[in-house]
């Protein structure tokens, strides 16, 4: 039956064909964001609509007001998986017109040809952001910009003074560098008879960027945090988890884990957010009237902070539009509105100097929020935009090694180099 | 409608078969051929998630032999198996005997003993995971008669043995379903005349009720030892992202998840380890159902 075999075969195909993950086929490649700004644009947030749906309903409005003609589709995707969202819109040929990224995240949508080179489609725009947050969206390797830079965040640390007073260690004066920090850890942990922990995580990237170790070579094509100094803040770790300074379940504790140990307080110090300190006073109000906060642990005198984008998909149809739509959500007017919605930090030149971020009121949200302001004038991104989640679960294993005494600090951290620069050179 | 009418309808509409059968076909199809294909293709190329990737050969299969990580997984999936079947084949048939009896409020406790089949695995997990955690309740009550508290969560073994308890206890429920069903078809005459014989509850447990439900028995060992290689989400759940301390705790399926997901993903050499799973998991099957029949013959 030749025709019922012709159907057939071309049902099939059709039922495949959209499976098959080809891209738009539209004009991407072009970096020319010119012409009439108009029409109809995707946007992808991160996790963002349950506390800000009506400032994003409000940013919207006010664009579409302002660029008659445009019509802005938003969409906001839960935390969970939001990297495995993109990646498979990426994959599918359905990434949203302007997304919200990392600069983590970035990285390979740029080497895909998936984002837009703002350098040379929005360049005229860079002056109006601090240098170091423009720049936080560049690959190495590559020329550009793929993102333009929206919020900065930056944690303090949190501890629990009634802990510190218990072992006899004055609660004004938390430790501030990682030699304060190990030596108070010890003590701690002796005076407690290893039943309370200092911290409750391995150290990450970011701890080793902060110890003040490279992280990677000057050309970013190879890692390099295992010099010595890498190896020496490895040993002391594993001197704090000898000594239960560490908690025992740091090997496999998550943020969330860390965040519940402090809250109950089986660990003494945590990084968190001004976030947190609302969840302290509902949650945890007995440790909420002994909470403490400090500055990140640092001996380089750099916080870490975290840089969010606003992305524009290189294959959009409505390149104008997008570009447009991404340099307004993350302009100086609009981040200093959502800034004071939340406790995030305006990327944008000039904005931390804003009274918000410099006057005191007498409240510990302001406490917190102008000393991170302060700290993040000369903040650095430690975490290497190349640096994928599969980086991450090495370095992180082999960390645990460590720690556990199956493999020495040189060792342990031998390996995950060589495990994160034959990924690296997977990236392509 | 008479036989003549049926090959008219069918010389007319010779597709109307195919029609019928379309939407199954498309599923199929869609859910189950073609990502079987696209797997099978993937694990022979360098394929990443916003890379389509060259064709590489056997570099995938290669690699995994040189790939700490890969026997890990092979050796943690394996012993599940083979800490987890046993259980699964063995406890719900004593349960299924326990809960068999029609004695007055039995329906509470049948009921009670499949309620984890359907509770979420996710919530599932995390209740353990408070209960084992080592501020949890176990360790709490375990600190007060004296023992001491015991790394449920934070020693690579215990942490597996912990998930292989949990895929049990969740378990549990939904195969003394099946065997209750089996159970009820064994002959009540045979339990009789074994007790005329002087058969005690041991040995009419073994001589009738064993052989009896046997054939159910090597369905349970095979659709939990497939379950129990591909395990993922308790292991997930208990021993975090990571796969416990240093990965120790990770399974192939984690694999898979870990390397192949994500921009950076590695969705050849994840399709590669997938291919591996697939090939274990039939050959286990293969092997149940064999053993099944030839015990029969």
């Amino acid at each position: 039956m030749p025709i019922s075999r012709r159907i057939l075969a071309v049902a099939a195909v059709c039922a495949v064909l959209p499976l098959s993950g080809c891209g738009s086929g539209d004009d991407g490649g072009s970096s020319d964001a010119s012409g009439r700004i108009e029409g109809d644009i995707t946007f992808q947030t991160w996790n963002l609509r349950a506390n800000f749906k009506d400032y994003f309903d409000g940013l919207i409005a006010d664009f579409e007001k302002k660029y008659p003609g445009t019509e802005v589709k938003w969409i906001d995707q839960p935390a969970e998986g939001y990297a495995d969202k993109i990646s498979a819109d990426a994959a599918g040929g359905t990434l949203p017109d302007v997304v919200n990224v990392s600069p983590d995240l970035v990285a390979p949508l740029a080497k895909a040809g998936l984002a837009l080179d703002l350098d040379k489609a929005a360049g005229q725009y860079k002056k109006e952001y601090l240098d170091g947050a423009w720049a936080s969206h560049r690959i190495p390797g590559m020329t550009g910009t793929y993102a333009f830079p929206w919020y900065l965040n930056t944690g303090p640390l949190f501890y629990n003074k009634s802990l510190f007073e218990e072992a006899g260690l004055d609660p004004d004066q938390p430790p501030k560098t990682y030699d304060e920090l190990f030596t108070d850890a010890l003590e701690l942990a002796k005076k407690s008879d290893g039943k309370v922990a200092t911290l409750a995580n391995v150290p990450t990237v970011e701890d080793f960027g902060r110890y003040g170790v490279p992280l990677m070579n000057p050309e970013g094509t190879a890692f390099a945090f295992n010099d010595a100094k890498g190896v020496e803040l490895l040993t002391k770790y594993k001197e704090l988890y000898d000594a239960k300074a560490l908690d025992p379940q740091a090997l496999t504790a998550t943020p969330e884990s860390s965040g519940k140990k402090f809250l109950t307080g089986a660990v003494a110090m945590n990084p968190g957010s001004a976030l947190d300190l609302g969840n302290f006073k509902k949650q945890a109000p007995n440790l909420y009237k002994n909470i403490g906060i400090t500055d990140q642990i640092t001996s380089t005198g750099h916080v870490n902070m975290y840089v969010m984008g606003v992305m524009v998909n290189a294959q959009t149809k409505k390149k104008a539009a997008s570009v447009a739509f991404a340099h307004y959500v993350t302009d100086a007017e609009h981040q200093m509105s959502f800034a004071k919605k939340v406790a995030i930090f305006p990327s944008t030149a000039g904005s931390l100097d804003d009274p918000y971020f410099t006057k005191e009121d007498g409240t510990d949200e302001t406490r917190v929020r102008i000393a991170a302001a302060k700290s993040l004038k000369n903040a650095v991104n430690y975490t290497p935009v190349l640096f994928s989640e599969q980086m991450k679960t090495a370095l992180r294993n082999e960390v645990a090694k460590a720690l556990q005494g199956k493999e020495s600090p040189e060792e342990a951290l031998d390996n995950a180099v060589k495990a994160c620069d034959t990924l690296l050179r997977q990236q392509g | 409608m008479s036989s003549s009418t049926v090959s008219r309808v069918r010389r007319q509409w010779p597709l109307s078969p195919w029609l019928f059968a379309a939407p199954g076909l498309l599923i199929i199809g869609a859910f189950i051929l073609y990502p079987f294909v696209s797997t099978l293709v993937n694990a022979f190329t360098d394929k990443r998630t916003l890379i389509p990737g060259e064709f590489v050969g056997l570099a995938n299969f290669r690699e995994l032999l040189h790939d700490d990580m890969f026997w890990i997984g092979l050796r943690n999936s394996t012993l599940y198996v083979l800490g987890v079947v046993p259980a699964l084949v063995l406890l719900p048939l004593l349960l299924a005997l326990l809960v068999q009896k029609n004695i007055p409020g039995i329906t509470f406790f049948r009921s009670a003993f499949y309620t984890p089949v359907v509770a979420s695995i996710v919530v599932v997990g995390l209740i353990w995971v408070w209960l084992l955690d080592e501020r949890g309740l176990i360790n709490s009550l375990l600190e007060t008669v004296g023992i001491g508290r015991i790394g449920f969560l934070s020693d690579q073994w215990l942490l597996l043995l912990s998930a292989m308890a949990v895929t049990v206890w969740k378990g549990l429920g939904y195969y003394m379903i099946i065997y209750l069903a089996a159970l009820a078809n064994v002959p009540r005459e045979l339990h009789e005349a074994a007790a005329v014989d002087g058969a005690g509850a041991v040995r009419r447990f073994v001589t009738v009720t064993v052989p009896a439900v046997r054939s159910t028995m090597a369905l349970v060992g095979a659709l939990s030892s497939v379950a129990a290689f591909k395990v993922f989400s308790e292991v997930y759940l208990m021993a975090g992202p990571s796969g416990g301390p240093a990965g120790e705790d990770t399974t192939l399926v984690m694999l898979v998840q870990r390397t192949g997901t994500g921009l950076t993903g590695r969705v050849g050499y994840a399709s590669a380890i997938s291919i591996v799973v697939f090939v274990v998991t039939v050959a286990l099957m293969l092997l149940v159902l064999r053993a099944d029949r030839r015990a029969e013959t």
